[in-house]
């Protein structure tokens, strides 16, 4: 009870906090269902309670905030809620739509007493900043950024974000390097949260740091392993998704299999859901490389063995071809010649006897000719000799005629025949005067006459007048 | 046609001589100079998938100055 002190009615501090609480208790009966920012969830572990920090905010600014409290088994029961609705725990910077008791202890003061929060609010909420976020991706042209990228023919360099002593890190790296095929990678772990709230700053500046060295990384892994199916609303974060639709080398996620798929998983180059499964997406690679060169390899062997032996073939049956066909020409040629020896011969035994022949007839006849023209030549010079012999004879006596004739007339022509006949030759100095010329008186004459010589002189002479 | 060629275009070359050869494009004069290049290609390729070249101490000393320089920036503003 307040005592009086100078008139004053005094309270002890208790007596107003007990009347205030009293008041309070009073006027706020029941619970509510209040919606809040829930800053910071202030988790002790040591004793199990929480003491959010509640807030408010218009436009950025706080406009209004209280302490509350969320005492173990209560937070228990709605951390339990929370990972099976949102897959997520309780935890800094969500919204909540919370059922509190406005409770004031004259120790602490005013708080709310939460006593459960609604998953479903703050799925709600985080369901909305995942859409904001593809939609903000989406309408800066950048959703499939990444996804565009060409990864390497071989993505052996792997620059991995990951957490060393995970499960995931381990399955990843066994897979990797106990493959049967020998398959070399070259591997750089990027150490780096993995989940909860401070997973995107964390995952963010490894990216950052892969930047710097990108030239000597095919693609990033994002691996994480072990860690359940809770804290990975970060990969709906708009920040971290944009650094990776916009990461210069392809990023695979292997980040657990996730009831609802995140915004990273999505835009990645490719989700391999678990760290197993990228590593055997890595081997996959490897092996569309391996294979075809193991097959070029045995179809290299193969057809150029073939080739060969069908250039082999080819060329025998040319040959047997070859052989065949210039036998057949031979025999042909053969035939041919034998033939044309026996149409020679038979041709030649036929133009013999025919000529043979002919040179046989022709004799006859040449014998017959002969023999006419023998018999005519005789005939005819038989004919030449009677008629020569005639008129050789006719001729002889006819020339022994004309000599007689001619003895005739010579004898009748000699100077005896004309001296008998009376004529006389005068002669001057031994010549015979023909003219009156060079005679002159006296000269002596002889005179020849047929029974002798008569010698006188020239009395005168006279030229005869014509 | 460079010296050496790299697992891509080696890839790819292997890739068009198979298909050259299996067209039966290739005649007996060119074959052993195309089977000794594809020998040639699946060795390089085959080197690629059991090998690695990354010089771990070489990105450690680039991450250095890189990071460094962050700092720098980060501590100059």
């Amino acid at each position: 009870m307040p005592e009086i002190v100078n008139d004053k009615t005094v309270f002890t501090l208790l007596e107003v906090t007990k009347s205030i609480q009293k008041t309070l208790a009073e006027r706020y009966k029941s619970a509510y269902w209040v919606k809040a920012e829930m800053n910071k969830l202030n988790y002790y572990s040591h004793s199990g309670h929480c003491y959010p920090e509640l807030v408010e905010k218009a436009n950025g600014k706080v406009i209004a905030q209280i302490k509350s409290v969320l005492w173990k088994d209560d937070y228990i029961n709605v951390n339990n809620n929370f990972l099976k609705v949102l897959k997520e725990p309780l935890k800094n910077g969500i919204k909540i739509l919370f059922l509190a008791k406005i409770s004031f202890d004259p120790t602490y003061g005013l708080s709310l007493r939460i006593l459960d929060i609604d998953p479903s609010y703050t799925l709600g909420d985080l369901e909305k900043e995942k859409q904001e976020t593809i939609k903000k991706l989406k309408s800066e042209g950048i959703f499939n950024r990444n996804k565009l990228l060409q990864i390497p023919l071989l993505p052996k360099r792997i620059a991995i974000i990951s957490v060393e002593t995970s499960k995931g890190y381990a399955d990843f790296l066994k897979v990797l390097e106990t493959n049967s095929w020998n398959y070399k990678f070259f591997h750089f772990l990027f150490p780096s949260l993995l989940q909860g709230d401070r997973a995107t700053v964390s995952i963010k500046n490894q990216l950052k740091r892969i930047k710097k060295v990108r030239g000597h990384f095919d693609v990033v892994a994002i691996i994480r392993g072990g860690g359940g199916d809770i804290g990975l609303s970060c990969y709906n974060n708009y920040e971290l998704a944009r650094e990776i639709a916009l990461f210069p080398i392809p990023v695979i996620t292997g980040i657990g299999h996730v009831t609802n798929e995140t915004v990273v998983e999505m835009i990645s180059f490719s989700n391999a859901i678990t760290p197993t499964k990228i590593a055997e997406y890595l081997l996959q690679k490897f092996h569309n490389f391996s294979v075809p060169v193991q097959k070029a390899e045995e179809k290299i062997r193969d057809k150029s063995r073939r080739l060969l032996s069908d250039e082999k073939t080819k060329f025998g049956s040319e040959i047997k071809l070859f052989r065949s066909v210039t036998e057949n020409i031979l025999i042909g040629n053969r035939n041919q010649i034998k033939e044309n020896i026996n149409s020679l011969v038979q041709q030649t035994t036929f133009r013999f006897k025919n000529e043979k022949e002919y040179l046989r007839t022709g004799r006859e006849e040449i014998k017959r000719g002969t023999l006419k023209l023998c018999a005519a030549e005789k005939q005819e010079v038989d004919g030449f000799a009677l008629t020569m012999k005639k008129d050789v004879i006719s001729q002889i006596i006819q020339s022994k005629t004309a000599l007689n004739n001619m003895e005739k007339n010579i004898q009748n022509m000699s100077p005896q025949s004309v001296l008998k006949r009376g004529y006389s030759i005068t002669m001057s100095n031994g010549k015979a005067i023909k003219s009156t010329e060079n005679l002159k008186e006296g000269d002596a004459l002889e005179t020849i006459v047929s029974e002798g010589r008569i010698f006188s002189l020239v009395k005168s002479s006279k030229k005869t007048i014509e | 046609m460079s010296d050496i060629p790299t697992y891509t275009e080696a890839f790819d070359e292997l890739q068009r001589i198979v298909s050259e050869i299996e067209q039966g494009e290739i005649s007996v004069d060119e074959l052993s100079e195309k089977v000794k290049r594809a020998a040639f290609l699946i060795k390089i390729c085959k080197q690629k998938l059991t090998s690695t070249e990354e010089d771990v101490d070489r990105i450690l000393r680039e991450l250095d100055t890189t990071t460094n320089e962050n700092d720098a920036q980060q501590n100059g503003s």
